[in-house]
């Protein structure tokens, strides 16, 4: 049988009576206007009505067991995930300038005097210098109670400590052996051992 | 803060111990007699000890000789003594604190006047209020070219304008302020410009260390 035979077409087009037709001619014209019958009758339930009737139907009730949810839970959080992170350069360089700035900047937290203390603040500019430490009346004039900072390496060595209101003489010790009286104390007292020395004096208040 | 905290913790034992136990193994062993005879002696007459056991810790510190070290000491003993007469004679009606002594002596140890120490000691400090700004106030003017009396005369001022304790540091600092203004001012204008503000003297505050540091030569 071919489909493609012209009388075939004849009697589908109507212009040949299909009882004229050879036998397996007359079997693919029954098909094929069977066919044609099918597609012209319109379907019982369109396409969009079935699927909104999918959704509407309740979802089956599964018995979830505890050993199930672990399970799922561990799975969810152990399956990789594709991240995807937008940055705007100049976004991503402030928030790694400030990490930097959190991780490596020296933050101090001030000394909070309490009722008759003050804050004493000592500085010195001493270039070159390895330590220097404050020793005074206020650490019984002993050493390496109070040691000096310079983090930056500038030779400006500081430090801060609460001391009790009143007077206070002191003196830097620098690289463990030179004794200097602040220079910028403002205030000294001769140190009464005859070779005409002076200590720093504070006043705290 | 972690220096702070262990400045508490070395420094608040240290001071409840008794004289003699500061100071073994912190000066020569050789100065010891000496300074302990000091220390009694300064016991028996009432007068505060702690500033010769500071003194010859300091001492101990910067590896001053025995001599020189015992000698400093002794220095200290008379100045505390002197202090205490110069507290006795400015006001007779009170007993001499230690506090008083030994800031009249620190006074003394600024190269303070003994008769400008007993004028002020004298003058309006009211009761209970300790000697040792006014001093102190005293000591800076001096130090910065005032004469002693008008120095005195400006803090008695102060004092009768309300200003107290550390107030009367702020009036040392603004004279000094006025005598360094740019045009020059004499010791006198000064005064009188800061006798004018009072009682508003400004609060003295310290610059900003980093900047004061960068202004000055090297600390060495």
């Amino acid at each position: 049988m071919n489909v493609n035979d012209p009388r075939l077409q004849e009697a589908l087009d109507g212009e040949r009576d299909p009882a004229t037709l050879p036998e397996g001619l007359r079997e693919a014209y029954a098909r094929l206007t069977d066919a044609a019958d099918l597609l012209r009758e319109p379907p019982a339930v369109s396409v969009a009505d079935r699927v909104m009737t999918e959704i509407r139907r309740e979802a089956p009730v599964h018995v979830v067991s505890p050993a199930g949810v672990a399970r799922r839970l561990v799975g969810w959080f152990n399956r990789p995930r594709a991240v995807t992170l937008r940055l705007r350069p100049v976004w991503t360089l402030a928030i790694a300038a400030a990490l930097a700035a959190v991780v490596f900047l020296p933050f101090e937290v001030p000394p909070t005097p309490g009722a008759d203390e003050g804050v004493a603040q000592f500085v010195g500019h001493f270039p070159g210098a390895r330590s220097v430490e404050v020793v005074g009346s206020f650490n019984d004039w002993r050493r390496g109670a109070l040691a000096l900072r310079d983090e930056d390496n500038d030779g400006i060595w500081h430090g801060a400590v609460v001391l009790p209101a009143g007077q206070h003489e002191y003196m830097f010790v620098v690289d463990g052996e030179r004794w200097v009286a602040d220079p910028l104390a403002g205030r000294y007292v001769d140190d009464g051992f005859g070779a005409g020395r002076q200590n720093a004096l504070l006043i705290v208040r | 803060m972690k220096l702070l905290v262990a400045f508490m913790i070395v420094a608040a034992p240290l001071a409840a111990q008794s004289p003699r136990a500061r100071l073994e193994g912190r000066v020569p062993a050789a100065a010891l007699p000496g300074i302990d005879s000091l220390i009694e002696q300064a016991a028996v007459e009432s007068l505060p000890t702690e500033p010769l056991v500071q003194k010859a810790l300091e001492g101990g510190a910067k590896g001053i000789p025995v001599d020189r070290l015992v000698n400093g000491v002794r220095h200290g003993l008379v100045q505390l003594r002197d202090a205490r007469a110069i507290v006795s004679r400015a006001t007779p009606a009170r007993v001499a604190l230690d506090g008083d002594v030994a800031a009249v002596a620190a006074a003394l140890a600024r190269g303070l006047d003994p008769r400008l120490v007993e004028r002020l000691l004298a003058g309006a400090p009211p009761p209970g209020e300790a000697p040792g700004p006014v001093l102190h106030a005293a000591a800076d003017l001096v130090a910065h070219g005032f004469p002693a009396d008008s120095a005195a005369d400006l803090l008695q001022t102060a004092q009768q304008e309300g200003l107290r304790g550390a107030r009367l540091l702020d009036v040392a600092v603004a004279a000094s302020h006025e005598l360094q203004r740019e045009g020059g001012r004499t010791p006198t204008e000064a005064l009188a410009r800061v006798r004018a503000m009072m009682p508003n003297v400004p609060v003295a505050t310290p610059p900003h260390p980093r900047a004061v540091t960068r202004r000055a030569g090297p600390g060495s």
